[in-house]
């Protein structure tokens, strides 16, 4: 049992990271809603004016699609690529095991402008820029990871005699695969999608290196518009971007189940 | 008619050989082998049960057996053919792993269908067949459960009728009995063998729990670092034990240390009457064995009937089990060698306390005298 003091300290600590944690969320959400000119907290009355701007703005609202583009691609070519990668990761033994997991520690270690550099060069020598899919295709490589911990971690939880137990009942390596191993990381697999189409909704730094006027993107759209003049109309896009997000989680939940995501973490 | 005889058609096989293995090793390359040299067979409709303490190899045997290792040296065959024949999925061997391995996905009933679904049965009698291995294992009801809907008892029935349903040549069974609690697990042995009993099929048991081998198999395997000790009959097994390592593994068995006189076993000056089992030279030294039922307990100062060795006692320690009492009797005489010794009437008046002095005997026939082998039992 816990005594009523522990009891005290630990809510108190909850609701400090909690607060902490929303506080910017809230207070981009009460600005957004602002009936004045200019981008305040607490808002200046109430209204719904600046939605209205978001969505007459024909760029930004191009913007928006070209994004839900990017993450679009970015998903279905990580996908694929995620999956196996996670399922080879933990399943099977694999030659090079090693280079792999450092490939999985890229992103806390090379810097996402030096891999958008890079990017850039490749795509840039291929004659491809100016077009929406590189972007998807950059975003799936620089966070892939994120998908293949989503898959693996989801398969790693599976009890490791599954594969053998499949050949027992007569399904062979083809078969054993489709019908039980990739069923059984589907939750991670839906994780991990989702997370990649999040992050690519609201990748920026590499995106900046690859767009032009034609193929800007929504973070990048709003970057430039905050470098001339701070309106309201961009917290009133901001909530929208949390909305998606908050759309992608709820579909998660619905998909697998809220409590299973938890658990394959 | 059964379920079982419902669902299993073909004819029962007659006694042939449905497994043989020869001079089998497998070297993990850790030092030691974790089989060494294993040679047995298996007649077709036999249930044998490999029994062993914790790392004496059962389950690296079984998997040999099973297919998914190939050992360093020696032969598997199955119904005379090599098993590296055919690939996995191509052979008729139905497995309960130790952790199950059930597919977390699928229902209890899509589990059991699954091996139908692979294996390519009519998909039009696969609904009846799921219906009546469900049922078999007593599960009817439940087929459109989740797994992890499911306790841990019926997992594992699930698992069994997954393993049976195609009616598989061999059934290999891993521990599957290990995590439930005693009174399902003696429920679940008479189930696998009755259910063994009805289909007929030949199968190998891996346990520790030598109740459980005694109480379901028509064989037995004793291993120990994985060694073969003895092949035998429960009953056999049981009064025959081939070592020190056997008797004290199978039974309640109790342990004189001393040497081998020509006829009895001396223990520190005192000769115990007892009977060798393996031959041994005079002189050489020797571990007598004796089960705690063939103990004889009596009064202070009186004779023991039909007993060849007698020798005064002191109630050491009573131990109550429900059913019986285990007495710990030290032997002054045998430098203090403690007796273990039933008493089946716990509800009886004339029960000794500890402290208390007695007599012990026993008969020539019933201290059985092994070579001594280094380890201590
Ligand atoms: N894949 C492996 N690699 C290396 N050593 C192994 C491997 N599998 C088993 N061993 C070793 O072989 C020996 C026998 O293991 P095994 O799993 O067959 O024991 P067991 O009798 O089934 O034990 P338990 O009752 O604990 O399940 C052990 O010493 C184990 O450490
Ligand atoms: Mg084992």
């Amino acid at each position: 049992m816990i005594s009523r003091s522990q009891r005290i300290v630990i809510w108190g600590l909850v609701w400090i990271a909690l607060i902490a944690l929303s506080a910017p969320t809230l207070v981009v959400i009460g600005a957004s809603f602002t009936s004045g000119d200019i981008i305040t907290f607490p808002p200046d009355g109430f209204s719904l004016k600046w939605y209205d701007r978001v969505a007459r703005a024909g760029e930004l609202r191009a913007a928006f699609f070209r994004s839900l583009w990017v993450a679009t691609i970015c998903t279905l070519v990580a996908m694929p690529v995620g999956t196996l990668a996670g399922i080879a990761l933990s399943r099977y033994r694999l030659r090079f095991g090693n280079v792999v997991q450092v490939y999985l520690l890229l992103p806390f270690t090379i810097p996402l402008i030096g891999s958008g550099i890079g990017l850039m060069l490749v795509f840039g020598a291929w004659g491809a820029l100016g077009n929406l899919w590189p972007i998807g295709v950059a975003c799936a490589v620089i966070n892939l990871p994120f998908i293949i911990w989503s898959v693996s971690s989801s398969a790693a939880l599976l009890d490791p005699d599954l594969e053998l137990a499949a050949a027992n009942c007569g399904a062979g390596r083809v078969q054993t695969f489709f019908a039980v191993t990739l069923p059984a990381v589907m939750p991670g697999v839906i994780t991990g999608s989702l997370l990649m189409f999040i992050l690519a909704m609201n990748e920026f730094l590499v995106s900046l290196l690859l767009v032009d006027a034609r193929t800007m993107t929504l973070p990048v759209q709003i970057y430039n518009s905050i470098r001339s003049i701070i309106t309201p109309d961009l917290a009133a896009v901001s909530v929208v971007f949390i909305a998606v997000a908050a759309a992608a989680i709820a579909l998660l939940d619905r998909l697998v189940g809220l409590e299973i995501f938890l658990k394959s973490k | 008619m059964s379920t079982a005889e419902a669902v299993r058609t073909d004819t029962a096989s007659t006694a042939t050989t449905a497994v043989s293995v020869d001079g089998v090793d497998m070297d993990f390359g850790t030092g030691t082998l974790a089989v060494r040299d294993a040679s047995f067979t298996l007649e077709t409709g036999r249930f044998l049960t490999i029994l062993g303490p914790s790392g004496s190899g059962k389950t690296t045997l079984l998997r040999l057996i099973a297919g998914f290792q190939t050992p360093t040296r020696g032969e598997i065959r199955i119904h005379g053919q090599r098993i590296s024949a055919k690939p996995p999925h191509k052979r008729s061997i139905g497995m309960v792993f130790q952790r199950l391995a059930l597919f977390p996905h699928m229902t209890a009933a899509e589990n059991v269908a699954f091996p139908l679904k692979m294996r390519r049965h009519d998909p039009a009698t696969t609904p009846d067949k799921v219906d009546a291995y469900l049922r078999l294992v007593r599960l009817d009801g439940l087929g459109d459960r989740r797994i992890h809907e499911l306790s841990g008892g019926q997992q594992q029935r699930v698992a069994i009728a997954r393993a049976l349903v195609f009616e598989p040549d061999l059934l290999l069974l891993d521990e599957p009995l290990a995590a439930l609690d005693r009174k399902l697990r003696e429920e679940m042995q008479l189930e696998f063998r009755r259910i063994q009993k009805e289909l007929g099929v030949t199968t190998i048991n891996v346990t520790h729990d030598q109740r459980e081998a005694l109480v379901v198999s028509d064989e037995i395997i004793v291993m120990d670092h994985g060694e073969i000790q003895q092949a035998a009959r429960p009953s056999e097994m049981y009064r025959n034990p081939a070592n020190a390592f056997v008797a004290n593994f199978i039974g309640v068995t109790s342990f004189l240390d001393g040497r081998f006189d020509g006829g009895a076993l001396d223990v520190g000056g005192v000769s115990c009457a007892g009977t060798p089992v393996s031959k041994l030279d005079p002189g050489s030294p020797a571990r007598g064995a004796i089960r705690a039922e063939q103990v004889r307990l009596g009064a202070p100062g009186t004779t023991l009937e039909a007993c060849d060795t007698q020798l005064d006692g002191v109630v050491d320690d009573v131990i109550f089990e429900g059913e019986r009492l285990v007495y710990v009797v030290t032997v002054p005489a045998l430098g203090d060698a403690a007796l273990r010794i039933y008493h089946h009437d716990p509800a009886a008046q004339d029960l000794y306390g500890a402290g208390a002095a007695v007599r012990v005997g026993w008969t020539e026939a019933d201290l059985r005298i092994f070579k001594k082998t280094g380890e201590p039992a």
